[in-house]
């Protein structure tokens, strides 16, 4: 257990302030691609946070603390995105990953493709983003989002086959920018 | 093509930063959760304290009410005497007068 998590586990209000600065940009960039609302993450984000700091002596380990953050951040992004489905759409000029553009690739495309991922229903949104943001694999991603491995795959498999279609269609950036 | 669209997927999933001064909004927030309202933090070792003089104040209170009882029960069997008293008295007064005034037609008829 690193020492910041067991300062903060004894009650050190600056620990816990160190353990929310080291997981604040995955938690918050989880919450930001599932809801696609700045303020909606920050809001979900900032939950999260105060709900570890009421359980923070259940977290055992830090690896055990980041599985934790993962699953409570996607499974409150998920129950937000079930009351208010409106957060599903989201036109293209309203991407709020601009800031996430990385410097490899295209620009365009990337914000494209998150455009497309935040069409993709809530449970199979959750499996591409932990596949390829917190990089995880089909198994780790079953246990935190508490679904049978073959599940995972099959979401990750119609996932990939839905956004590679879409890419594919003539027009297709264009045809999803002007999407009403 | 399939590694491809992977690796476009990571690229456009970058992790990005929330805004300026989220940490210490959390903050702030576990505080006013803390310690709701502007109350101090009551210490854990004050619990066992204030259980302690809880407990005795109900003992108190306990034992005030019960001599509170019996003394009214005391002065209700005061005045239920004092008034059995003054009865009798009355009863005797009754009889006395009844006496007297039968004892004349009796003298007189001897």
């Amino acid at each position: 257990m690193c020492d910041s998590l067991a300062r903060a586990r004894s009650g050190d209000a600056s620990a816990f302030t160190e353990l929310v600065r080291r997981h604040q940009r995955a938690v918050y960039s989880l919450a930001l691609r599932m809801l696609t609302d700045p303020h909606q993450a920050e809001d979900v984000a900032q939950e999260v946070f105060i709900r570890l700091h009421r359980k923070l002596t259940r977290v055992q380990s830090d690896a055990h603390l980041v599985f934790w953050l993962r699953q409570v951040t996607t499974r409150l992004a998920i129950d937000r995105l079930r009351r208010e489905p409106r957060h599903e759409l989201l036109p293209l000029e309203e991407d709020p990953g601009i800031a996430g553009d990385s410097a490899d690739g295209d620009p365009l495309l990337q914000r494209h493709l998150r455009a497309l991922i935040a069409r993709l229903p809530p449970a199979a949104r959750a499996v591409v983003l932990l596949r390829y943001q917190e990089d995880l694999d089909p198994t780790d991603i079953a246990e935190v989002l508490q679904m049978p491995v073959n599940t995972v795959k099959s979401h990750l498999k119609r996932s990939l086959a839905s956004l590679r279609e879409m890419l594919g269609r003539p027009g297709g950036i264009i045809a999803v920018a002007e999407r009403p | 093509m399939n590694s491809d669209l992977e690796k476009q997927l990571r690229d456009a999933l970058r992790p990005i930063d929330p805004p300026a001064g989220f940490a210490t909004r959390v903050s702030e927030r576990t505080q006013r959760r803390r310690w709701p309202r502007g109350r101090l933090p009551m210490h854990p070792h004050w619990l066992p304290t204030a259980l302690a003089a809880s407990v005795l104040a109900a003992l108190v209170l306990g034992y005030g009410w019960q001599v509170h009882r019996e003394r009214q029960g005391l002065q209700a069997r005061q005045q239920l005497i004092e008034a059995l008293r003054l009865t009798g008295e009355k009863l005797d007064l009754a009889y006395r007068g009844v006496r007297d005034a039968a004892r004349p037609a009796d003298d007189a008829g001897a």
